[in-house]
């Protein structure tokens, strides 16, 4: 199992076009993505649902994790989303 | 069992893709429809039967019973207002009937901020064949505005 921690740095936080993408770039992976808050519950980073029901506001950091070949690749991909200003 | 999605507000129904968002018109969101809403002071209704999710001032989320949730959006980049001229209705988690007040609002106010009032109301998850349209033009609030298959 691949993970990475990030802090989301979009002012709109996980919402909008921030989540929209990180969950389309999900979604194309072929293997199972989850995303969640520290410390929090995992949800299905595929799932826009999921992902606004997360909340996810500017500053605070979220815990992304897939496990297959081409993990590390997919998680990378994300993380420099959810880092984007 | 399909999913009969109501108008959240008044107006004129188009194609998502008539949205100046690209986020929505390109379905990157999902499938729906947009509503253009008459340039007055309005409340908009809940699209379906549910839980309120998330409840922002320019934004809600209503899921139903069979975990499907629908994204009502109130104008385009309206999140920046942060709650200026919106007025919130109900409370989030709350159980809600299709048609029942969320938020009341001003789509002349938010165009004479230079913003788009265009609301954008879509099926989370749907993949872009579950919507079914059902209202083109002149609709009012809770006139049904798709089907979600």
């Amino acid at each position: 199992m691949a993970e990475r921690r990030v802090t989301v740095m979009a002012e709109v936080g996980l919402h909008a076009r921030p989540a929209a993408t990180f969950v389309q770039t999900a979604a194309k992976a072929n293997l199972d993505v989850t995303v969640g808050k520290l410390g929090g519950q995992p949800v299905n980073a595929k799932s826009i649902l999921s992902v606004l029901a997360l909340d996810v506001r500017q500053g605070e950091t979220i815990v992304i994790k897939a496990d297959g070949e081409g993990a590390d690749e997919v998680l990378d991909t994300l993380v420099a989303i959810a880092a984007a200003p | 069992m399909s999913t009969t999605v109501r108008a959240p507000v008044a107006g004129s129904a188009a194609p998502l893709s008539t949205v100046p968002d690209p986020v929505f018109s390109a379905g990157m969101v999902g499938p729906g429809l947009a509503i253009d809403p008459p340039r007055a002071p309005l409340v908009s209704v809940a699209p379906i039967d549910g839980k309120i999710m998330k409840l922002h001032p320019h934004a809600f989320v209503i899921v139903g019973d069979d975990g499907r949730g629908v994204l009502v959006h109130l104008g385009i980049d309206t999140v920046q207002l942060r709650g200026a001229g919106f007025s919130v209705l109900a409370t989030e988690g709350a159980r809600i009937r299709a048609g029942e007040p969320v938020v009341a609002w001003d789509p002349a106010a938010v165009e004479a901020g230079g913003r788009s009032p265009v609301c954008p109301v879509v099926a989370l998850d749907a993949s872009a064949g579950a919507v079914v349209p059902l209202a083109h033009g002149t609709i009012e609030a809770g006139d049904a505005l798709f089907d979600w298959a």
